[in-house]
């Protein structure tokens, strides 16, 4: 029997091409703007992940009130109680970043973020409050499933000759997230099946997956740094 | 979805390179919802539009964080 994660897998793989021409463009070696394009990754990216423990905790909030009566409400609960933990204080690894790289962790804290961040995490939003909180365990699943490579931060602290200080976050997720999500994956397997979960799972995972290219084609072309 | 074949030919015909995937995957694709199918079609259009200058060469570099 095909497990929910395999069917997941399969249906990304249909976007695998796209994500990594998007990341190769996003970390082009031979570009003197790439110092300047981390720093707007950066600001990108706190912008998204400070919406990661909200999202769980709505999440968690929405799976409490499901539990009486639905069966994946108390699994999904306890999966996300255990990640919110996990993951909570890693926007502020990223402003510690920001400012190793030269950023600005107060502009970061007012700027506008790329419309692009809001229609991922907006998207989760209404999918927890108004369908499911399954919804976001697609989106988790494409963005531990895209984590930083073992060896990006070495290699953009040498390409870029920024401190070593400002790529904390990449190094750290480059090991926390293959734990995570194999912690994911036994939680999406062990859900009880149903078809209309799995189908909102992937359609949140393959729009999570599209605006990711979007954002990393979007900042491989455009300069870095506080517009 | 009821017609397998017109599942894959819609793939097919949006541009995704479907014709070297496995039993399994192709298995996985037939069996898509409207929505699935949609949202893939919609992703491939946009993509399309934007066609990133730069190909997809080596090691998966990643960068999402979560």
């Amino acid at each position: 029997m095909k497990t929910v994660t395999a069917g997941l897998r399969a249906k990304l793989e249909l976007l695998a091409p796209a994500m990594t021409a998007a990341t190769t463009a996003l970390w082009l070696p031979d570009d003197p703007e790439l110092s300047r394009r981390y720093v707007a990754y950066l600001y990108e990216m706190h912008a998204l992940i400070r919406a990661s423990v909200p999202l769980m905790e709505r999440a968690a909030r929405r799976c409490a009130r499901l539990a009486p009566s639905d069966p994946a409400a108390g699994p999904l609960g306890r999966y996300l109680e255990r990640h919110i933990d996990e993951e909570r204080g890693h926007d502020a690894w990223l402003l510690e970043d920001m400012a190793a790289a030269g950023g600005d962790p107060v502009y970061a804290a007012r700027r506008l973020p790329s419309p692009i961040v809001a229609d991922m995490a907006g998207a989760q939003y209404y999918w927890i409050e108004h369908h499911h909180p399954v919804a976001l365990l697609g989106y988790i699943r494409v963005l531990e499933g895209n984590a930083p490579a073992s060896w990006l931060a070495d290699r953009l602290a040498v390409r870029t000759g920024l401190p070593g200080a400002a790529f904390r976050t990449v190094r750290e997720h480059a090991a926390l997230d293959s734990g995570h999500l194999a912690d994911l994956d036994e939680t999406l397997d062990a859900l009880p099946p149903a078809p209309a979960h799995s189908t909102l799972l992937a359609v949140s995972a393959l729009r999570t997956a599209a605006g990711l290219i979007g954002l990393f084609s979007q900042l491989a072309t455009t300069q870095g740094g506080p517009e | 979805m009821t017609d397998d074949h017109a599942v894959l030919e819609r793939l097919r015909a949006a541009g995704f390179s479907i014709d070297a995937l496995s039993d399994e995957q192709l298995d996985v694709l037939t069996g898509l919802s409207a929505h699935e199918l949609h949202v893939l079609e919609d992703v491939k259009r946009r993509l399309d539009d934007v066609e990133p200058e730069v190909r997809a060469h080596g090691d998966f570099a990643g960068g999402a964080l979560f």
